[in-house]
């Protein structure tokens, strides 16, 4: 046996008698969780019990993660802003080539949904997506805080707070009301707000999407013998595949209702309509 | 309000998303979209400087050839004109060559009818000389039959020694 083989042997050795030992500690039990799971959840939907103090406000705990989020990716702009950009080169490198990546991506979803205003669009919704995924991912690392009650708390995604989804999901029909208003006047005005269920369903599907995650999270967590392993794939699966896919959906959306409510209006000639109007009777009568 | 709603809370969080909009656009956005706008517009000048330059070779090309044809018809025409110069000169030359052949032609006859006529005379003169002489020595030595004779015969023989040699 050579010395690889023996150190394999060793290892492979040592994790089954770890393993072993979890679980005949699990198995026992006094090391059960004693809190009450429809609590736990409540809390986690609606945080009243783990109120944190903010600036002498006591508010949700999401709040600071939002803070928090916004500090890190404003951190990790300014160090990029200072030490990459400038060093930018024709041929880009593989980091530059994510950024750039980042950038086109919403830019020219901006530019294809509503190519006639763009511009402030695609830079929102850059923020927004960014936002939305650097935040969801703030949950995976269980960030703690103390509470106002002077427990530990750990922090949530900023957007598994209704307030936090509601403020995003209204301000994304707002940027698409001022985008309207802006290309169309009374039009856009109009067109905005006949999607007036918009802002609705923007920020339930933000505060639904993650906080699924959180409540299978919470769920998982509150059996002992359920918090290993499994909270990564979990983890996985309804943290990193919800930050890609709301951010995905709501710079999708904003842009493309955006792009609705800006487009330029034609007046339709009389003769237009006639011509449709026949061409759509015979099908009618058949 | 329910659901733990707090429009205080919607407001801080509305703050926190336009700061970072806000940061966001200026120090990452911006800056990254700009680079690839100067990018893009550096690959574009150089893509139409490419192409002003290919028309412009295109354009150059075209014009050469077009002044290689039109100095290739210019040396066709000079060549044609050329060749009629040539004809023209050869004609003349001809005719020159012809005018000066009859000239010569001319002034032979003339010379040589001068030169009949100048021996006729002398032939005329000389037969005068010899008719005198004959009679001269015919009254002089008497039979006028020999004499006349012998008149006959020098006038033959200077006749054919006169016009033999003459032809």
């Amino acid at each position: 046996m050579t010395k690889k083989q023996l150190g394999i042997f060793l290892g492979v050795v040592a994790v089954l008698i770890a393993a072993l030992i979890v679980g005949i500690v699990l198995t026992d039990g006094l090391y059960e969780r004693d809190v009450n799971i429809q609590e736990s959840m409540q809390d986690a939907v609606l945080h009243e019990g783990d109120k944190v103090w903010f600036f002498g406000l006591q508010v949700n705990p999401g709040l600071i993660s939002a803070y928090l989020v916004t500090a890190v990716i404003l951190i990790f702009a300014a160090i990029v802003r200072i030490f990459v950009i400038p060093r930018f080169k024709l041929v880009p490198g593989r980091f530059q080539i994510v950024l750039e990546e980042a950038v086109g991506m919403f830019t020219g979803m901006a530019e294809k949904n509503s190519p006639h205003r763009n511009k402030f669009l695609g830079a929102y919704i850059f923020a927004a997506a960014a936002y939305i995924f650097v935040g969801t991912l703030f949950e995976l690392v269980g960030f703690p805080w103390q509470s106002a009650a002077g427990e530990s708390v750990t922090l949530p995604a900023p957007l598994s707070d209704i307030n936090g989804a509601i403020a995003l999901g209204c301000l994304s029909y707002l940027v698409i009301l001022a985008g309207g208003i802006a290309a169309n006047r009374a039009r856009g005005l109009g067109r905005t707000l006949k999607e007036f269920s918009l802002p609705i369903s923007m920020s339930f599907r933000l505060f639904g999407a993650l906080l699924s995650g959180l409540l299978v999270s919470e769920l998982v967590y509150s059996y002992l013998t359920l918090s290993f392993v499994l909270p990564v794939l979990v983890g996985v699966l309804f943290t990193v595949m919800h930050a890609l896919v709301q951010a995905y959906v709501l710079a999708t959306l904003t842009a493309l209702i955006y792009g609705e409510v800006t487009e330029p209006y034609v007046k339709k000639t009389r003769a237009h309509s006639k011509e449709k109007h026949h061409q759509i009777k015979p099908e009618v009568n058949v | 309000m329910p659901l733990n709603i707090d429009w205080q809370q919607i407001l801080l969080h509305l703050l926190n998303f336009v700061i970072l909009f806000a940061g966001l656009w200026l120090l990452l956005y911006k800056p990254v979209k700009k680079f690839m706008q100067g990018r893009k517009e550096k690959y574009e000048k150089m893509e139409s400087d490419a192409q002003n330059k290919v028309a412009e070779a295109e354009q150059t090309r075209a014009e050469y050839e077009q002044k290689l044809a039109a100095a290739d018809a210019e040396i066709a025409k000079k060549r044609a004109d050329a060749g009629k110069e040539l004809d023209s000169y050869e004609t003349m030359r001809r005719a020159a060559a012809e005018e000066e052949a009859s000239a010569i032609v001319a002034a032979a006859r003339e010379s040589a009818a001068r030169e009949k006529e100048r021996a006729v005379s002398e032939a005329r003169s000389e037969i005068a000389g010899l008719v005198t002489e004959a009679t001269e020595k015919l009254v002089l030595n008497g039979n006028a039959s020999e004499a006349y004779d012998s008149f006959l015969d020098a006038a033959q023989k200077q006749t054919s020694t006169k016009g033999g040699g003459k032809a």
